[in-house]
C-alpha cells in the first residue's frame, strides 16, 4: 500500500460512531441517576441523548458502506463473525448498538410524539400503527442493555487501529482508551450544545461539565504517556511519532487538537465548575461559552481521528 | 427562527455537507470475472532484440495471454527478459501500423491517407521505376536491419539492380567484427561461463542487454569465483557487480590493453607454445609494445599503474581461461578498430583460443538453401565506395555514415529513392539533422515497419508489417559456442491488415517485373532450409519444439592442430596483419590519445538499458513505465559548478544540435562526461509516450566514423550544458 | 509414511539480481495486472560518492506469511491461508474495506479501482496447478528466485536454507514472512 487507503469517509465514520456511543452512554448514565416515577433534573439529558444517539452512527454506517470497494456487498460482513478481526466484531457491534439505540430512542418518545409519527405513516404502512406501544418502563433495561454496546462501539474504533502491528503510530494499547474517552467527551459536548440554547438548569450542565471533565482528563492522561512512552520505545515507534513531533501533523496535533480541542475546553469547564465544587458557590454558566466549548470539543474529536487515520497510514510507508 | 431550529439546520447542514463531500469517494459497481476458455501453447522465437530467444506463447480464446520461456533453447537459458515478456503488447498496441499509408501533406506533417495494398504497391513501384529510369537502379538505396525475412528485402533490392544495400553493423559492431576477423579469420564467441578472468571495456552486459553472456557472466562472476574487471566511465549495474571497476578516461582503453601487452611480453607471461604454433608476427609485436609501459598508461587512462600491472599478471595466470571481452556495440571512437585489434592480440598471445573459458570459434549448423532464380550482379559500384574508403570492411553491410555523406553530396552519383526495412535511421544514425537532409533530398521514401517510427513519420509510403507473433519466418541458425536452429511460427493471425516482408517484396516484384525471382512460397523456402537437418521430420519437430539443439556442441580445440588453416592471409592467427599494412593502416595497434572535451564542455556517451531495444520499444507501455522519460546524467561536482540541481531543465548543445531535457544529478558518472538514454524525444506523434518527451540523443551526436571499418563513432561528441 | 503437506516459500538470491524488470512484466502479463499497479516490485539501493559507489537491487512481493496480519483482520474471511501456505483473496467475498492493505507490513497489496477488490501476489496459483513455476521465478535471466516446498528436504529451497545465511524482511512485525533473502 503506497497510497492512503482510508480517508475522509473513515474519519467521519469514526467521529460519528464515537459521537453516537457518547450520546448513548451519557443518556444511559442520566437514566440511572433517577427513578422512573420521580421527577429528575437529568431527564432532559437522558431524553436528548436517547433521541440523538442513533442518527450519527447510522450516517456513519452509510459512509462506511460507501467506502467499501464494492458497497453492494456490505451484507457479506454479516455472513461471517471472525473474532480475530476487529472489523468483524465492530460490524456486529455496530448493528447491535444501532438497533438498541433505535429502540431506546423510540422508548423516549412522548405519547404525542409517537402519535404524530404514526400519523405521518403512508396509508399502505398504516398497519404499523399497532406498534404504537408505550415502552417507557423499558428505558432502564434498554440503557443497561445498550451500555456495553456503546462502550463497545466507542472502544472498538480504537482497537481497529491499535491491532495493526505494521503501523507503529497506532500499535499501542492506549489507542482504544483514547478513542473511547474522546467519544464519550464528544457525546457530552453534543449534549451541552443541544441544551445550551434552552432553559437549561444549572444542575444539568453541572453533570455534563463534570462528566466531560472526567473524560477529558482521562484523555489527556492517555495522550501524555502515548507520547512519552512512544519516544522511549523502539525506533519504529519513535520514527512514527516524528509525524507529530516536527512532521506534517505537528501543528494540527499540538495547536488544534491538544490546545484548542482538549486543553482549552478543559480549562474553561474547570474554571466554571471548580469554584462551585470548592466553595459551594452557585453555578453560573455562560450559554455562549458553553456552546463554544462544546464546539471546540467536537472539533477536537474530529481532528483526533483525522490525525490518527492519516498519520497512522503514513507511519509505515517507505 | 428560534435557536433550536437554527441548531438543527446548522448541524444538519454541516452533516449534509460532510456526507456530501464524503460521497465523492463512492465507487461504481464492480466488474465481472474473466472466463477461462480454450488455451493453446505455441513455441516460437522472440524478435524484441537480436538475441532471438525461444519462447512459448500462451493463447487463450485467440488472444495472446502470456509469453513463457522455452526451456529447450540453451542459448536463452530458459528465460525471457522484460522485453520478451512485453512482446505481446506489439500485437495489441492501438498505435501500431494497421494498414498501408500514403503521405498526404508534406513530409513530417503526419498527414496520412490510408491506402489499399494495391495502391501502395503501384505507387511505390512507379516511383522506384522512375528513379531507375532517371538515375539507374543504383539510384535506389535499400537499408535494413537484420531480421528473419530481411533476405527477401535485400534480394528485392539486388534483383532490382541496386548495389546500395546498407545494414546496421556500421552503426554497431563493424569495428569489432573486422578486428577479430582480420586477426583470427573469424569472429569467435566468448566462453564466459568457464572463464576465470574477464576484462570488459564497456560491454555493460548486466544492464544494457540480456544475452547468454549476461547470464553466464552472473554465474561465473558471482558463483564460479571468476574475477570481473570492468572499465566504464559510468557506474552501471555491471560496475556494481564487478570485482574491480575503473572509471577509465574515455577513449583510452587501447592504452590499457597495450600496457597489458607490454607487461605480459616483458615478463614472458605469454603462451609460448601457442604463439609459436598458431600465430605470426609476435616478434614485431614485442618491439611494438615496448614503449607502452603501465606508467605511461596510467597517465592516459587514469588507472593506477600498479593495478594495470597486477591485472596483466592475473590475466595471464588465469589464461587460457582468461578473456578480454570483445564487446558488441563498438561504435565508440575513430580509432576503435585498433582497440579491438589489441584485444584480439592480447587474447591470442595468452592462448585463450578454442579452449574452455577462452574465445571459441562459432559452431556451424548447415541449413539448406532454396534455389531461387539468380539475377545479374549490380553493375554500378556502391555509392559509399567501400573499395576506396574501407577496402577491408564487409562490403555487403556498407558504411552508413559515409554513405549518408555521399548521398547528400550527390557523389559519386545521385541516390534518390530509399526503401527501409525494420530500421529507424532517424534514431539509429548520429546527427539526425543530416539524416533528415538525406531523406528530404530523396524523391521517394518507403518504409516497412510495425509502428510509426520517426523515419516512417517522414516517409512517403508506409507498409505495415505483421509482428513476429503474427507471422511465420524462415528458419535461422543462432551461431555461437552451442549453435541452435530456431523456428518462428505464427501464433495468432494478423490482427490488422498487415503483411510479411516476403509478401511485400512479392507485391513490389510483380509490379517491377521481377516476379520470376520471387515465385516461391515461404513454405517452400522453409522446406528447402530444413531438409539438411539430421531429423526425421524436421518441420514437425520445429513446430513442436521451436528449437533444434544439436548434441555435439560445445566443441573445443577443433582448430588447434597443425592441419588447420585460419582464414587469414598467412593461414595463422595474425598478430601482425599484412593485409592491414598493405591497405596502409597500422598493422599493429598504434595509440592515439583521444581528444578531450574543452573546458566547460563534456563528452556525451551513449548506452542502453535492457528494458528497451534501442529506440524501437520505448513506446511500449509495459516497458515505458520503467523509464517514462530520459534525463541528462551529470556528475554532482559538475552540476554544482554549473548551478544545476537534480530535476532542473537543461539544454545540451553540440555543433549539430541542441535538446532540452531534465538533469539527473548523480554520483554514477565521470565529471567530464554526460549521458542520456536512447530512444526519446521522438518526432512521430503516433508514439505518444515518447513523442516530444525527453531528449533525442541523435540530434546531438556528430558525424564521425572509424577509419578502418567505417563504423560510426558515437562517443566523439562534446557538448555544453546549461540550465534553462 | 504420510505425505508431508506442502508449504510453498521462496528464496531470493539478491546478488544475482540485475534489476532488469523481467519479473515485473512477466507478472503483469500472467495475471493481467493493469499498468497502474504491480504485484511485485524491485527495491533499489545506491550509496556512495564518486568513485566509491555501491548499487544493489532485490525483488519483493507478498511474503505469504505464516501468521498473516491481512488474514487475521479480514472481516469476511476473503483473505485466507491455503493449506500450502499461499495467502489468497477470494474475490467473491472481498468487500473492499482495505483493512488488509493497512495491516500488511510489506505494503504488498493494492486496491483495484476497476474491480473494487484487493489484489496481491498469489505465487501464480493457476500456474502451480498446471505444474509450472510462478511467472517471476521462471522468467528471470539470472534465476534470482528459487521457489519450492519448505517441507521437501530434497528441494533446492531446503538445500539453500540449510547451507546459507539468510534474512527476512521486517521480522519484528511478527507475521512470519516466507521470502528468504540470502545474505
Amino acid at each position: 500500500m503506497k497510497t492512503m487507503e482510508w480517508g475522509f469517509l473513515i474519519v467521519n465514520y469514526l467521529f460519528l460512531g464515537g459521537l453516537s456511543a457518547g450520546l448513548f452512554f451519557v443518556s444511559a448514565l442520566a437514566t440511572f441517576l433517577y427513578k422512573i416515577d420521580e421527577p429528575s433534573p437529568y431527564t432532559r439529558i437522558a431524553r436528548l441523548g436517547a433521541l440523538l444517539a442513533p442518527w450519527p452512527v447510522m450516517i456513519g454506517c452509510v459512509l462506511l458502506i460507501f467506502d467499501l470497494g464494492r458497497w453492494y456487498r456490505f451484507y457479506k460482513l454479516f455472513l461471517h463473525l471472525r473474532l480475530v478481526s476487529p472489523m468483524s466484531i465492530g460490524s456486529w457491534l455496530l448493528i447491535l448498538f444501532t438497533l438498541v439505540s433505535l429502540v431506546n430512542c423510540y422508548a423516549w418518545l412522548t405519547e404525542n410524539q409517537r402519535s404524530t409519527l404514526f400519523a405521518k405513516l403512508p396509508r399502505g404502512l398504516a398497519f404499523f400503527s399497532k406498534f404504537n406501544y408505550d415502552i417507557d418502563h423499558w428505558r432502564r433495561r434498554l440503557a443497561l442493555a445498550g451500555l456495553p454496546t456503546s462502550v463497545g462501539v466507542g472502544i472498538y474504533t480504537g482497537v481497529l487501529l491499535g491491532a495493526v502491528q505494521s503501523r507503529p503510530f497506532w500499535n499501542t494499547n492506549l489507542v482504544a482508551q483514547l478513542f473511547l474517552f474522546s467519544a464519550f467527551s464528544t457525546g457530552c459536548a453534543a449534549l451541552i450544545l443541544g441544551l445550551s440554547g434552552r432553559e437549561t438548569s444549572a444542575q444539568e450542565l453541572r453533570l455534563l461539565y463534570g462528566l466531560d471533565i472526567c473524560f477529558m482528563v482521562l484523555e489527556f492522561f492517555i495522550v501524555l504517556p502515548y507520547l512519552i512512552h512512544g519516544e522511549l520505545s523502539v525506533q519504529a515507534v519513535q520514527d512514527s511519532l516524528k509525524l507529530v513531533l516536527g512532521g506534517p501533523f505537528t501543528i494540527l496535533f499540538w495547536v488544534f487538537f491538544l490546545g484548542l480541542g482538549l486543553l482549552t475546553p478543559l480549562v474553561i469547564e474547570l474554571r466554571e465548575l471548580v469554584p462551585v465544587i470548592v466553595s459551594n458557590r452557585e453555578f453560573h454558566y455562560n450559554r455562549l461559552l458553553a456552546a463554544s466549548t462544546a464546539l471546540l470539543i467536537l472539533g477536537g474529536g474530529f481532528l483526533l481521528r483525522y490525525i490518527f487515520v492519516f498519520a497512522g497510514q503514513m507511519s509505515a510507508m517507505q | 427562527m428560534d435557536r433550536r431550529k437554527f441548531l438543527k439546520f446548522s448541524v444538519g447542514g454541516a452533516a449534509g455537507a460532510a456526507i456530501g463531500a464524503s460521497l465523492a469517494y463512492v465507487k461504481p459497481f464492480g466488474h465481472a470475472p474473466e472466463k477461462e476458455g480454450q488455451r493453446v501453447e505455441i513455441p516460437t522465437t522472440c524478435e524484441m532484440c537480436v538475441n532471438k530467444c525461444s519462447l512459448i506463447a500462451v493463447v487463450e480464446n485467440g488472444v495472446i495471454h502470456k509469453l513463457n520461456p522455452n526451456p529447450e533453447n540453451p542459448k536463452s537459458r530458459g528465460m525471457l527478459c522484460a522485453r520478451g515478456n512485453a512482446g505481446l503488447q506489439q500485437v495489441y498496441d492501438s498505435a501500431r501500423l494497421k494498414r498501408p499509408l500514403i503521405r498526404a501533406g508534406n513530409r513530417g506533417e503526419g498527414n496520412w491517407r490510408p491506402a489499399s495494398w494495391d495502391e501502395a504497391f503501384d505507387f511505390t513501384a512507379k516511383k522506384l521505376s522512375e528513379t531507375k529510369d532517371k538515375y539507374g537502379p543504383q539510384g535506389t538505396l535499400w537499408s535494413s536491419t537484420e531480421s528473419f525475412q530481411e533476405v527477401f528485402f535485400r534480394n528485392l533490392g539486388a534483383a532490382f539492380g541496386s548495389p546500395n544495400q546498407v545494414r546496421h553493423p556500421s552503426l554497431c559492431l563493424a569495428s569489432v567484427n573486422l578486428a577479430y576477423s582480420l586477426t583470427f579469420g573469424t569472429v569467435p564467441s566468448f566462453d564466459l561461463l568457464n572463464s576465470k578472468y574477464i576484462i570488459m571495456s564497456g560491454a555493460n552486459r548486466l544492464e544494457s542487454f540480456i544475452t547468454p553472456d549476461t547470464m553466464d557472466l552472473i554465474e561465473s562472476a558471482e558463483y564460479r569465483k571468476a574475477k570481473l574487471i570492468y572499465l566504464d566511465p559510468r557506474f552501471t549495474v555491471t560496475a556494481s557487480k564487478a570485482d574491480e571497476w575503473y572509471p577509465i578516461r574515455p577513449g583510452t582503453d587501447l592504452a590499457f590493453i597495450l600496457a597489458m601487452l607490454n607487461v605480459i611480453v616483458d615478463e614472458n607471461r605469454y603462451d609460448k607454445e601457442f604463439v609459436a604454433n598458431y600465430t605470426v608476427g609476435f616478434d614485431k609485436l614485442v618491439e611494438h609494445v615496448k614503449p607502452f609501459t603501465p606508467d605511461w598508461a596510467e597517465k592516459e587512462t587514469e588507472i593506477p599503474a600498479k593495478d594495470i600491472t597486477r591485472i596483466a599478471r592475473e590475466f595471464s595466470d588465469a589464461a587460457p581461461r582468461a578473456v578480454y571481452y570483445a564487446g558488441r556495440r563498438s561504435s565508440w571512437y575513430r580509432e576503435d578498430f585498433h582497440m579491438r585489434r589489441a584485444q584480439a592480440i592480447l587474447n591470442a598471445i595468452v592462448g585463450s583460443w578454442d579452449r574452455e573459458g577462452g574465445m571459441v570459434p562459432n559452431g556451424k549448423i548447415a541449413l539448406g538453401e532454396y534455389l531461387f532464380l539468380p539475377w545479374d550482379d549490380p553493375v554500378a559500384p556502391r555509392v559509399d565506395e567501400m573499395d576506396k574508403n574501407f577496402p577491408l570492411a564487409a562490403k555487403g553491410d556498407g558504411a552508413y555514415l559515409k554513405l549518408r555523406e555521399n548521398v547528400i553530396a550527390g557523389t559519386p552519383y545521385p541516390v534518390k529513392a530509399w526503401m527501409v526495412h525494420k530500421q529507424d535511421p532517424m534514431n539509429a544514425l548520429p546527427n539526425q539533422a543530416r539524416t533528415l537532409e538525406m531523406l528530404q533530398q530523396m524523391d521517394f521514401v518507403g518504409v516497412i515497419d510495425i509502428q510509426m517510427s520517426d523515419t516512417a513519420w517522414y516517409a512517403d509510403v508506409v507498409f505495415p508489417e505483421s509482428t513476429y507473433l503474427e507471422r511465420t519466418d524462415p528458419v535461422e541458425v543462432l551461431s555461437g559456442i552451442t549453435p541452435v536452429v530456431v523456428y518462428r511460427q505464427q501464433v495468432v493471425k494478423p490482427v490488422h491488415d498487415t503483411k510479411t516482408t516476403l509478401e511485400i517484396a512479392q507485391g513490389l516484384a510483380k509490379r517491377l517485373g521481377l516476379s520470376q525471382y520471387f515465385d516461391y512460397t515461404l513454405d517452400q523456402w522453409i522446406a528447402a532450409q530444413v531438409k539438411e537437418l539430421p531429423l526425421e521430420a524436421p518441420l514437425e519437430y520445429l513446430k513442436k519444439h521451436g528449437v533444434y539443439v544439436p548434441r555435439d556442441f560445445p566443441k573445443y580445440g577443433s582448430t588447434l592442430n597443425a592441419e588447420h588453416r585460419f582464414v587469414t592471409k598467412s593461414g595463422k592467427i595474425e598478430l601482425f596483419s599484412e593485409r592491414l599494412q598493405e591497405a596502409n593502416y597500422d598493422a599493429l595497434p598504434v595509440y592515439q590519445a583521444p581528444a578531450q572535451p574543452p573546458p566547460g564542455k563534456f563528452r556525451i556517451i551513449t548506452g542502453r538499458r535492457a528494458y528497451f531495444t534501442h529506440a524501437n520499444s520505448t513506446n511500449n507501455a509495459w516497458l515505458n513505465q520503467f523509464a517514462p522519460a530520459n534525463s541528462l546524467w551529470l556528475n554532482q561536482s559538475a552540476a554544482d559548478n554549473l548551478g544545476i540541481a537534480d530535476g532542473d531543465r537543461v539544454e545540451v548543445a553540440s555543433t549539430v544540435g541542441a535538446v532540452r531535457l531534465q538533469a539527473k544529478v548523480t554520483q554514477a558518472i565521470r565529471p567530464d562526461c554526460v549521458f542520456m538514454l536512447h530512444g526519446y524525444g521522438k518526432k512521430s506523434k503516433w508514439q505518444r509516450l515518447v513523442a516530444g518527451t525527453g531528449g533525442c540523443d541523435t540530434e546531438l551526436l556528430e558525424t564521425a566514423w572509424d577509419k578502418v571499418s567505417g563504423n560510426a563513432s558515437l562517443h566523439e561528441t562534446f557538448v555544453s550544458v546549461r540550465k534553462v | 509414511m504420510p505425505a508431508r503437506p506442502k508449504r510453498y516459500a521462496m528464496v531470493v538470491d539478491s546478488k544475482k539480481c540485475i534489476n532488469c524488470k523481467a519479473c515485473v512484466v512477466a507478472c503483469r502479463a500472467e495475471n493481467s495486472v493493469p499498468l497502474a499497479y504491480s504485484r511485485n516490485w524491485l527495491n533499489e539501493e545506491t550509496r556512495g560518492v564518486w568513485p566509491k559507489l555501491m548499487a544493489a537491487s532485490h525483488p519483493e512481493q507478498c511474503h505469504q506469511c505464516d501468521h498473516p496480519a491481512c488474514v487475521r483482520v479480514c472481516p469476511t474471511g476473503a483473505s485466507h491461508h491455503r493449506p500450502d501456505g499461499i495467502v489468497v483473496v477470494n474475490e467473491a467475498d472481498c468487500v473492499g474495506c482495505r483493512y488488509c492493505m493497512i495491516a500488511c507490513p510489506y505494503n504488498a497489496r493494492f486496491f483495484r479501482e476497476d474491480k473494487g477488490v484487493v489484489e496481491k501476489c498469489d505465487f501464480c496459483v493457476k500456474r502451480l496447478d498446471r505444474g509450472q513455476l510462478p511467472a517471476c521465478v521462471e522468467t528471470c535471466p539470472s534465476k534470482v528466485r528459487v521457489f519450492g516446498d519448505l517441507n521437501d528436504p530434497e528441494s533446492k529451497l531446503a538445500e539453500l536454507l540449510n547451507n546459507r545465511e539468510y534474512r527476512v524482511k521486517k521480522p519484528e512485525a511478527g507475521t512470519g514472512p516466507q521470502i528468504y533473502y540470502l545474505i
